[in-house]
């Protein structure tokens, strides 16, 4: 791969590429050795391993804390997703097809959540809702994660939107549909692409979340980032390679479906401006 | 759409932000539970004036600093080598540099704990090749966090700068080098003027990142090298000193906003310029 | 006297602060073809979108079929409407497209397909029910939308500037498409056209508009040669103008001002003499460009087109004195004074 790159590279300019290449070993080789490290048959964290073997996989999967985090870091992500599409499409409507006056503010509004540091969104969550309130920690991280992913939701479906003619809409009308069948036949099948891009968005980012994960969590209701943290700090073995390691499989996949689907690239593009 | 419908789309995703993110965050900035804005602020001079504190501001804003600068420096050539490549494999590089934006920070960073730890790769190879008697000591430095840094927001500033540069016409290269001017000419004189608002707008999310990010610092700064998110967090669940996080989240959203406004309003007059 | 197919009385449109359609009053006849002409910003897409049920006017009424339709949605008019981008549903096949109308209507399925494989018929695009809008050109594209606004049996069609997307050749073309679609049907159409050249071919009624006002309407035959002010004319592309001896103002297009020799006798029509400025060579003409005084004493800059076969008489050159011949007849006669703001005069010349 840095071959290619440098060859191409090489061709046009030697500093540019040399840098290039720097970049992506950055980017990728620390990736790389913790999968290596995975597949260690001895019981430290070194390289290169002693030896090859799959037990800390067997180990990482039988851990419940891990189990139990994988399962409730599924639960709400999608929930959480879900709710910020479900919240954040009809606000995306009223952005842009509807006679509202300060519109920029208002979806300046609803990106502010991707400005303000996470932690202080975490800080702000921890000690207003759940100490001050005595929300419990799950509704107080489903609260959170969703208004962190309303941004997502906003501004990706929102660039499907503003793509799509709104003389579709009006076409269907005239053709006798009635608002809710106009919407359901033509704008919805529209923001399709803008949907699944910010679902997926969406997902990744709850799952991935640490700063709001890691202040809210409880004995009860952990995710999976935060009991991979604690692990690491009580002890050193390679099973949280293995677990990483799983988690890299899991979301290879997750890629190759948003490549499929929308284009990698395009998901990206969207939430950079 | 009437305005009145309008606003019916518009409500649930509303009260949704305000209570899961505005009123929390303005009512833990300005009066945490059992504290008074006049201890906030007192705390806040504090820690202006503590040299401890400001050490930690310091460490924070020079740390993103450098990360800022090496991201740069090593995304806008990735970038450019992309963006202008009509190589079939620039599509894979590509997706190669945005996927890690799809993986957990946790899992990327332990990456780092393989290459740098005691018996990380680094160490192992020294040691090996008999270089050093003893593997030195490069995590809970400050250079690790750097790196930890860099590897975690690189993608960012790649797919900032890609948009950027594919917007530049091709042909404008082309023409300065008909003009005579050389290919590192050309470069300067053309593709870096016309990507700048880009190459701002990736500066201006990765120093955001990078004096915020939290899982980078924990798992590579350990105690020793504290850094504002640390620290919050500390604050927060550790010693629960309710003026103290909400003084440095202050800090931390101020900076952070300080340096979009300055790099909006650089935007702004470089539009007009 | 029959209803008019719809008519628009006293209806103001007003965004914002701005005046987009102000108080206007108009009859679409029955089985005809209607255009609004004018140019952009002169709130001729807003009337169609009015009509049409996208917008509900500031104030006035609407009617449709006699009856009052100012608040009816537009899914309850039923009228076809084709847009300017043809806003041809892109996931959709091009048959499916055209039956979306009979199905919003509930019409079952196997009358839809006859239906709306009708209506591709009509627009001679039958073999393509498969395809995406995508595969098509926008020719093919264009005949979509006209099948699918058709397939509703739509009380008027509506057409907002339909052919402003096509090139000039496939322009042409579907100029005499739609009047045959027209006269096949027999339905009432309304379209919406910046292009004099377009309104005039294809228009039985002309509908001109400038700044949310009707400043002339009535068949191109009789409006093309008395224009009812300066900006109906300058619209027209009559491209002199002149203060007569009486004070009068006229019109007169370049290629009915004659470029003779000095001493060529007037025989009846008004005559100039002038400077020639600039000849540009066009194939079938010069374009001659001369500074002349008008009747009235004033200095004016004129357009003649001199047609460069030997009948036209000696070719001009710049610097050349030549007397300048307008044949009364070709003159169009202007109000004495067309002020912008002025209300239309339609009276008085014709």
């Amino acid at each position: 791969m840095s071959a290619v790159l440098s060859r191409t590279a090489k061709l046009r300019h030697p500093v540019a590429g040399t840098l290039a290449v720097l970049g992506y070993v950055v980017m990728i080789v620390p990736i790389l050795f913790v999968v290596a490290t995975a597949f260690t048959a001895g019981s430290t964290l070194r390289f290169p391993p002693d030896g090859l073997s799959l037990r800390w996989f067997g180990e990482a999967v039988a851990y419940s804390p891990f189990l139990e985090a994988v399962v409730s870091s599924l639960e709400l992500a999608v929930l959480a997703t879900g709710l910020a599409l479900l919240l954040g499409v009809p606000v995306t409507l009223a952005i842009h097809r509807g006679r509202l006056p300060g519109k920029d503010l208002l979806e300046g509004l609803f990106l502010s959540p991707l400005v303000v540091p996470e932690l202080v969104v975490g800080l702000a969550l921890y000690q207003q809702l759940m100490i001050g309130l005595r929300l419990d920690n799950f509704t107080t991280l489903l609260l959170g994660h969703t208004a962190l992913l309303l941004p997502y939701a906003v501004r990706v479906t929102g660039a499907s939107l503003a793509l799509a003619d709104p003389a579709l809409e009006e076409a269907a009308r005239g053709l006798g549909a009635s608002p809710l069948r106009a919407f359901v036949t033509v704008t919805l099948p529209m923001l399709r692409p803008g949907l699944i891009s910010a679902g997926l968005l969406g997902f990744v980012t709850s799952f991935n979340n640490v700063p709001l994960s890691l202040l809210l969590q409880t004995r009860d209701f952990r995710t999976l980032p935060p009991a991979m943290l604690d692990y690491v700090q009580q002890s050193y073995d390679p099973m949280v390679a293995a677990a990483s390691t799983l988690v890299l499989a899991a979301t290879v996949v997750v890629a190759v479906v948003a490549e499929r689907t929308v284009g990698f690239a395009k998901i990206f593009g969207g939430i950079n401006r | 759409m009437r305005a009145r419908s309008s606003l019916l789309l518009l409500l649930p995703g509303l009260a949704f932000l305000l209570v899961g993110f505005l009123l929390p965050a303005v009512a833990m900035l300005f009066a945490p539970p059992g504290v008074g804005f006049a201890q906030v602020l007192e705390r806040m001079a504090t820690m202006l004036t503590d040299p401890y504190d400001l050490g930690i501001i310091w460490r924070t804003v020079r740390i993103g600093l450098i990360v800022t600068a090496l991201c740069v420096v090593l995304g806008f050539p990735i970038a450019s080598l992309l963006a202008r490549s009509q190589s079939r494999w620039a599509g894979v590089l590509l997706a190669l540099a945005i996927f890690p934006l799809l993986l957990s920070n946790v899992v990327r960073t332990f990456g780092w704990l393989v290459v740098l730890g005691s018996n990380g790769v680094i160490g192992q190879v020294l040691t090996g090749l008999g270089i050093v008697e003893e593997a030195p000591q490069l995590l809970y430095t400050e250079l690790a966090i750097v790196l930890g840094l860099v590897q975690l927001f690189l993608p960012l500033a790649v797919i900032t700068c890609y948009s950027a540069v594919a917007q530049v016409d091709p042909g404008l290269d082309e023409a300065a080098r008909g003009l005579g001017a050389s290919r590192t000419r050309a470069f300067w004189t053309i593709l870096v003027p016309l990507s700048l608002p880009g190459i701002v707008v990736a500066a201006t999310l990765v120093f955001a990142g990078s004096v915020t990010a939290y899982t980078t610092p924990y798992l590579l700064g350990g105690s020793s090298q504290r850094l504002l998110s640390t620290q919050l967090f500390s604050y927060a669940s550790v010693t629960v000193d309710w003026a103290a996080a909400s003084a440095t989240a202050i800090v931390m959203t101020v900076l952070v906003f300080l340096v979009s406004g300055i790099s909006t309003l650089a935007g702004r007059k470089g539009a007009t310029a | 006297m029959t209803t008019p197919a719809a008519a628009l009385v006293g209806v103001t449109q007003q965004f914002g602060g701005f005046t987009a359609v102000d108080s206007i009053d108009l009859k679409i006849p029955r089985g005809r073809l209607t255009t609004l002409l004018g140019p952009s910003g002169c709130g001729k897409t807003t009337t169609l979108r009015m009509l049409a049920g996208y917008s509900a006017p500031t104030s006035g009424r609407i009617l449709i079929d006699g009856e009052d339709a100012t608040r009816t949605p537009p899914e309850k008019r039923n009228l076809g409407m084709v847009f300017q981008s043809y806003a041809l549903f892109p996931h959709m096949t091009v048959a499916d497209n055209v039956a979306y109308g009979p199905k919003m209507r509930g019409v079952p399925g196997a009358e839809r397909r006859r239906r709306a494989g009708e209506a591709l018929e009509l627009v001679g695009l039958a073999h393509l029910g498969d395809r995406k809008p995508k595969q098509l050109s926008g020719g093919q594209q264009q005949r979509v939308a006209l099948a699918r606004a058709v397939a509703i049996r739509p009380r008027l069609l509506l057409l907002d500037e339909p052919l402003s997307n096509l090139d000039a050749r496939l322009r042409v073309q579907m100029r005499a498409e739609i009047r045959r679609i027209q006269s096949e049907t027999g339905l009432t159409v309304v379209l919406v056209t910046h292009d004099q050249d377009e309104a005039l071919e294809m228009s039985d009624e002309m509908v001109l508009m400038r700044a949310g006002k009707i400043v002339q309407t009535g068949a191109p035959r009789d409006v093309f040669p008395t224009p009812a002010d300066r900006f109906v004319a300058e619209f027209l592309g009559y491209e002199n103008f002149l203060t007569l001896a009486d004070g009068r103002q006229a019109a007169v297009r370049p290629e009915h001002l004659r470029v003779v020799p000095l001493d060529t006798p007037a025989d009846g029509a008004v005559a100039l003499d002038a400077t020639v400025r600039d000849v540009a060579y066009r194939g079938v003409d010069l374009l001659v460009t001369l500074d002349a005084t008008d009747p009235a004493g004033t200095a004016v800059r004129l357009l003649a087109d001199h047609r460069t076969d030997a009948a036209a008489g000696p070719t001009p050159s710049a610097g050349d004195r030549v007397r300048l011949l307008a044949p009364e007849a070709r003159l169009a006669l202007l109000p004495a004074l067309s002020e912008p703001e002025l209300d239309p005069v339609t009276e008085g010349i014709s």
